[in-house]
């Protein structure tokens, strides 16, 4: 018995040699690459405009919500004129939310030459990708992802921050009188970010109890258990909806009928669906707006439906359509695609007038005021709509 | 308290379910099928693609439909194993080791990303919910549908004790696990044994996934990857090759993951699973039933 271990031991140090190999080459790859991306300046080849989303595994659906955001504004700006005659290009890769796929791929995108980077939805996988774009001198323009670790790392986010997020959660905590609150995660670079946020930020109430979920599983009976024995009279998930759904059903299933609060990642119409029906009830989300929130979305949405050949913009929609938006803003301002004009240019925007309210980006490159509204999943098939904007 | 014991029993019996083919396999051709967790993840999705089939049904109440549904999903996902036996691991069956385990592998990998390109990568709705009001015993909140799967699971495995220690054929399976070569010489039809030892492990395999995706409601095509490493470690635990010991491990890993969540905090579940599972390759590498070799299945 003991000898067939050592050699399945034995199996497993081989596989990882070859992984990591495999990641010295790709690692290699790169490096040659980045210093001949510079001189691509050509004023008449388009302006390629890379986005890094999840267009498989688990997040895959929010990749296309993204690419037609994006394609969208590429599309209104082109039609503009471009960016003093140069028209704007998207190129798009998956990050499959992997933090190894997604330096692969963004590695790939400074090969193919893109002059801005737009993308990035998961944190964990965003995160490594920055160093790549920051050292082939590629200004970052963060529609989704918003963890508080990408904030300093010289990359802009339209998103706002999981500090800002856990001000918006704290504050409605507060206004429905909640005393006892629990905390659930998923063990993500963004789920714990915003769980920690709570937790630091919690005033007139107190977090009892704070937990965290494999989100690969599909049972959560002993976290639940753990988190009902705490007696909570509030409860704060801050994962992605695919657990989150299994996760409001299996407290309801416990007996926990109290309000839940999830954070954007799982303000999605599947929530809904995976949860069911009665589990749903008393179900509320922190959001950024979306189009459908907004005055003048009406119009915004049939030119995405437009773009995306009749599919209705989900969340990211918006923001990555702004990402692009504020990164031609950028470039027309600095006049080119100058890595340090064109962060000049992002930093000094005051202001600049978005669908999701006025941009201004603070010196670490987070979006002052964020802009957090709290949601709730009661339209059309479980879609999330306006529950409080928290103002007054 | 009562409620951390049969939350651990109820995951157990999963556990116990998917491990019992993983020690099958082991017992009898010693390939760890790295395969067997996607036999569950195929069956949840075979299952989706039935029910479809038979949504004219629906109106008879879905406890019926589901059971009918199990077994038509379990001689699904047998005959894929059987398959899969028969294509990728029956030629490399006198190859070193490594080879096999690398195929399963593969294998795992093949399975998964088809059902991606059929079903996508979202998770999927199951279209059975079974939920019921729960009853409140000793203080634990136990609900019907939980009862029926877990006798479900239960007269699964009483069954398949039942076929492997008192009929020829199982006997023939024990016969091939203590000695293939002597088995062969005996007349016994090695092949068409191992075949059959297949098809059990992944209709079970295939079972469990029926249930699971009946019960907490969403499918995917990864699902299969966690469940997998997890029946591997009750079946490390409960001794591997050993059809009791599978059994045992699954409970025992479905309790230690209950109370491991209560006293430490969910974010040491894992750790605390497979935690054990380092322990025990360590210090007992035959399990808790391994030293019982002549009942190896």
């Amino acid at each position: 018995m003991s000898s067939r271990r050592i050699r399945t031991a034995r199996r497993f140090a081989a596989t990882g040699a070859i992984a990591l190999s495999l990641g010295l080459v790709l690692a290699g790859c790169s490096g040659g690459v980045a210093g001949g991306g510079e001189s691509a300046d050509n004023s008449d080849e388009p302006i390629k405009l890379g986005m890094l989303a999840p267009f498989s595994g688990q997040e895959a659906a929010f990749g296309d919500y993204m690419k037609f955001g994006a394609q969208l504004a590429i599309d209104e700006v082109n039609a503009d004129g471009g960016i003093d005659g140069r028209d704007l290009e998207l190129v798009t890769e998956d990050d499959a939310c992997d933090p190894t796929a997604a330096v692969a791929a963004a590695n790939k995108l400074v090969t193919a030459g893109v002059e801005g980077s737009v993308g990035g939805y998961c944190s964990g996988a965003t995160l490594p990708t920055l160093p790549v774009f920051a050292d082939a001198e590629i200004p970052m323009v963060i529609p989704a992802a918003n963890s508080n670790q990408l904030v300093g790392q010289g990359a802009f986010m339209i998103n706002g921050t999981g500090a800002q997020q856990a001000e918006a959660a704290v504050e409605y905590i507060k206004k429905v009188g909640a005393k006892k609150v629990a905390v659930i995660d998923d063990n993500t670079d963004y789920s714990v970010d915003l769980a920690d946020s709570l937790e630091d930020q919690a005033d007139g109430f107190e977090v009892v109890k704070r937990e965290s979920v494999n989100p690969d599983e599909k049972d959560f009976s002993a976290n639940v258990n753990s988190v009902t024995g705490a007696s909570p009279d509030f409860i704060v998930w801050t994962g992605y909806y695919q657990a989150g759904g299994l996760l409001v059903n299996q407290l309801r299933g416990a007996g926990y009928d109290g309000p839940i609060l999830v954070g954007d990642g799982s303000v999605d119409a599947q929530l809904a669906a995976i949860a069911g029906e009665d589990a749903i009830k008393n179900v509320v989300g922190t959001f950024t707006k979306t189009p459908d929130m907004l005055e003048g979305g009406d119009e915004w949405i049939a030119d995405y439906e437009e773009v995306s050949g009749g599919d209705a913009p989900g969340p990211y929609s918006i923001q990555t359509y702004e990402a692009v938006k504020t990164m031609a803003e950028a470039y027309t301002q600095a006049g080119g695609t100058d890595y340090d004009a064109v962060v000049e240019a992002l930093q000094g925007l005051d202001g600049f007038p978005l669908l999701t309210g006025d941009l201004t980006f603070a010196d670490d490159g987070s979006r002052e005021g964020g802009g957090f509204v709290i949601v709730e999943p009661t339209g059309d098939g479980g879609a999330f709509v306006l529950k409080d904007d928290l103002e007054g | 308290m009562f409620q951390l014991i049969w939350n651990g029993l109820f995951v157990g019996s999963f556990y116990a379910l998917v491990a019992l083919g993983y020690s099958m396999v082991y017992g009898i051709i010693k390939l760890l099928n790295f395969a067997h967790g996607d036999l569950y993840m195929l069956g949840s999705f075979l299952a989706f693609v039935v029910l479809g089939g038979v949504t004219g049904l629906f109106g008879l109440g879905s406890i019926p439909i589901l059971l009918l549904v199990l077994l038509i999903t379990m001689l699904l996902t047998g005959g894929i194993g059987v398959l899969i036996e028969r294509v990728a691991y029956r030629p490399l069956r006198s190859s070193p080791r490594l080879a096999a385990l690398i195929t399963a592998v593969g294998v795992a990998f093949t399975i998964e990303y088809t059902v991606r390109q059929i079903f996508g990568a979202s998770p999927l709705v199951f279209p059975i919910r079974l939920q019921g009001a729960p009853i409140e015993i000793l203080g634990a909140r136990i609900t019907m549908p939980q009862l029926v799967l877990m006798l479900v699971a239960a007269l699964l495995m009483f069954l398949l004790q039942r076929y492997v220690m008192h009929s020829r054929e199982g006997r023939a399976m024990r016969a091939i696990a203590l000695d293939q070569k002597a088995s062969l010489l005996m007349g016994v039809n090695v092949n068409r044994v191992i075949s059959r030892t297949f098809f059990i492990g992944s209709a079970l395999a295939g079972a469990a996934g029926v249930m699971a995706a009946a019960y907490y409601g969403t499918i995917d095509f990864l699902m299969g990857f966690v469940i997998g490493l997890k029946a591997f470690t009750a079946a490390v635990i409960g001794g591997i090759g050993n059809l009791y010991g599978a059994m045992l491990g699954g409970i025992v890993l479905g309790l230690l993951e209950s109370f491991g969540t209560h006293f430490l905090g969910g974010q040491w579940r894992d750790v605390f699973a497979f935690g054990f599972l380092i322990l025990f390759l360590v210090f007992k590498p035959t399990g808790i039933l391994g030293e019982r070799v002549v009942e190896r299945v």
